[in-house]
């Protein structure tokens, strides 16, 4: 029986899945001046939909997530090279005053034309992924491989001591960059719902019609959808990632999940810090193994002696 | 049939794998079990039981046992001080239903939902050698009659603290007992100011073979003030701490999640029949998520 067990359930992974999604929102923005024009983003994302699904083959599902873009604006400038004209004088005999040209310039500002469209309602992405969870050791005596193919993938360094490492092994992934079905589904239920809204002020009668309105969205969303559902079924039946972009993406994923873990266990483990000139207490830790089955996910691990 | 069929969390610990933390945590922090006069820096063969020390402890220079004052010999004068020992050399803990710890008769046998505790602690004094007491009795006498001013040669004046350092005797060899300690424990839930705890209390406790009964009592209501006021109070475990504190967790990662999220023990007996639960050599721990909205 191992020393220690700790386990979660997969209602839990789904309410905390959700709340993650509640909290998690990405949004960044620069401008970059290159003399003739000027580039630049400014984009805010947060996720939606999506489930989170344990599996008894020790895998977690991660379903049809949606990334929805409150901006994606694409900034783009460009500075013309500035015109000016007249700013000269005529002389003119005594008395006639001389006569000075105003001088105008034009495209003075830097940039001069500037557009910013966002496509934030035009583009939706959803992604499902499939992987587990491995517990590895990192032995810090043993040489790392040359040239170590994780050099230039790995997010935090190296450890200087021993540690039991948890990695993520994607088995696979579908990523839509165009997600199709939300998109036409969104902008008929805004076309609609502007109409609709436009026509009835307000009443039941318009919250009726715009409750179904919402059906409807829901229903094109899903039937649009089915070709997308039946080419994921298949991905995870053979357990290969179907389409050339999907492949690249599990190859890379994979390559970048091994390098970089998601949760690190020193080994020995410090339970007293040191103090007052005295060491560190630290046990070692043996045999953690990490694994998950279609009701919660189970790790485990030993004391060492 | 699943760990978490009924809560969110469950964590448990083995007692195999408490007492391996212990043992480690006696071996590399010595000193936390044992005390010692200055004497036995010089020589620690004398102690009433090796130290048995991690190699580490020894490479660090770090103290095998913490060093305190000798035992000062009453009315002395000059200050005499003896050479002591307390040694805490064993402690195990065995969590119901396996029987590694033979509870005394007085205990009965270990009951459902609790735990056992053994400690063996030994004290070793260093008595004053007969040569020592012949160099010792003329400067006592000396400075018994040097207050000859005073009734029955100062008797009634008694140094009430050493104002130099004592003549502490040297020691062959220490004059040592152990004393073993039973306890009977359980756990149970409960605040500590806005935080949930899991706290270990104490039932029962004996210590064994020790006459007469009178000074029997008065050490086992010693321990039990000890154990009650000063140790097990220490030993409390926050809830978050035992699933590897998730809020702290999220907040590495960059999420201000954590004012959203709690940890309340699963209710008993709605959801499970103990909690936590001593039983299967284990304590189990049963924990639910609660997410604000």
């Amino acid at each position: 029986m191992a020393h220690l067990t700790l386990a979660v359930s997969e209602g839990t992974f789904q309410r905390s899945f959700d709340l993650l999604k509640r909290n998690l929102t990405f949004q960044d923005s620069d401008l970059q001046d290159y003399g003739a024009f000027t580039l630049g983003y400014d984009v805010k994302m947060h996720l939606e939909g999506g489930s989170v699904d344990l599996r008894d083959d020790n895998t977690i599902q991660i379903k049809e997530l949606d990334i929805r873009w409150d901006r994606l604006k694409v900034i783009i400038g460009l500075d013309i090279p500035r015109i000016c004209v007249g700013g000269g004088c005529i002389n003119m005999p005594w008395p006639i005053p001389d006569i000075c040209l105003p001088r105008i310039c034009v495209f003075s500002a830097d940039p001069d034309v500037s557009i910013s469209p966002d496509f934030a309602s035009l583009v939706a992405q959803e992604i499902s992924f499939t992987g587990s969870l491995v517990a590895r050791y990192f032995d810090v005596s043993v040489p790392l491989p040359s040239p170590d193919p994780c050099q230039l993938l790995r997010v935090v360094p190296l450890p200087g001591n021993n540690q039991w490492q948890i990695f993520v092994d994607p088995q696979t992934m579908d990523l839509d960059l165009f997600d199709f079905p939300d998109i036409v589904g969104d902008l008929i239920e805004d076309a609609l719902t502007s109409a609709v809204t436009a026509l009835i002020p307000g009443g039941w009668v318009r919250d009726l019609i715009l409750a179904i309105i919402g059906g409807v969205a829901d229903l094109i969303r899903t039937i649009l959808d089915i070709p997308d559902d039946i080419e994921e079924w298949l991905s995870d039946l053979f357990n290969v990632s179907f389409g050339l972009l999907d492949f690249i993406g599990t190859l890379v994923l994979d390559f970048f999940a091994s390098c970089n873990p998601i949760y690190a266990i020193d080994d020995p483990f410090e339970i007293l810090p040191a103090a007052g000139g005295l060491i560190p207490v630290r046990i070692p830790i043996r045999n953690l193994s990490v694994r998950a089955h279609d009701l919660e996910m189970v790790v485990q691990a030993d004391v060492g002696a | 049939m699943a760990f978490t069929d009924r809560s969110d969390l469950y964590a448990a610990v083995h007692e195999e794998g408490i007492n391996r933390v212990v043992r480690h945590i006696m071996q590399q922090r010595p000193s936390l079990f044992n005390y010692a006069t200055p004497y036995f820096l010089q020589n620690p063969g004398l102690l009433c039981v090796p130290i048995k020390a991690a190699p580490e402890v020894t490479a660090a220079g770090n103290p095998l046992f913490t060093v305190q004052t000798p035992l000062p010999v009453l009315a002395a004068m000059p200050p005499v001080g003896l050479n002591y020992c307390l040694q805490f050399t064993d402690l195990a803990l065995d969590f119901h239903d396996s029987d590694t710890i033979k509870l005394p008769p007085e205990l009965g046998t270990l009951p459902a939902q609790r735990l056992a505790l053994y400690m063996k602690g030994c004290f070793g004094l260093g008595c004053v050698l007969e040569d020592f007491y012949r160099d010792l009795i003329p400067l006592a006498e000396a400075g018994a009659v040097s207050h000859g001013d005073k009734p029955f040669y100062g008797l009634a004046s008694l140094p009430s603290s050493q104002e130099r350092d004592p003549i502490v005797p040297p020691v062959r060899k220490l004059t040592c007992f152990c004393l073993e300690l039973y306890a009977v424990l359980h756990f149970e839930w409960g605040p500590i100011g806005k935080d949930e705890y899991l706290k270990m209390r104490l039932d029962r406790l004996e210590i064994v073979d020790l006459k007469p009964e009178e000074m029997e009592n008065i050490l086992e209501c010693y321990a039990e003030a000890v154990l009650r006021l000063g140790i097990l109070p220490r030993l409390s475990i926050k809830i978050e701490k035992m699933v590897l504190d998730i809020t702290r967790l999220l907040r590495q990662q960059g999420l201000q999640v954590g004012q959203q999220i709690s940890l309340v023990p699963a209710p008993v007996p709605a959801a499970v029949p103990h909690n936590p639960a001593v039983e299967d050599d284990q304590l189990k721990a049963f924990v639910n998520l609660v997410i604000q909205p």
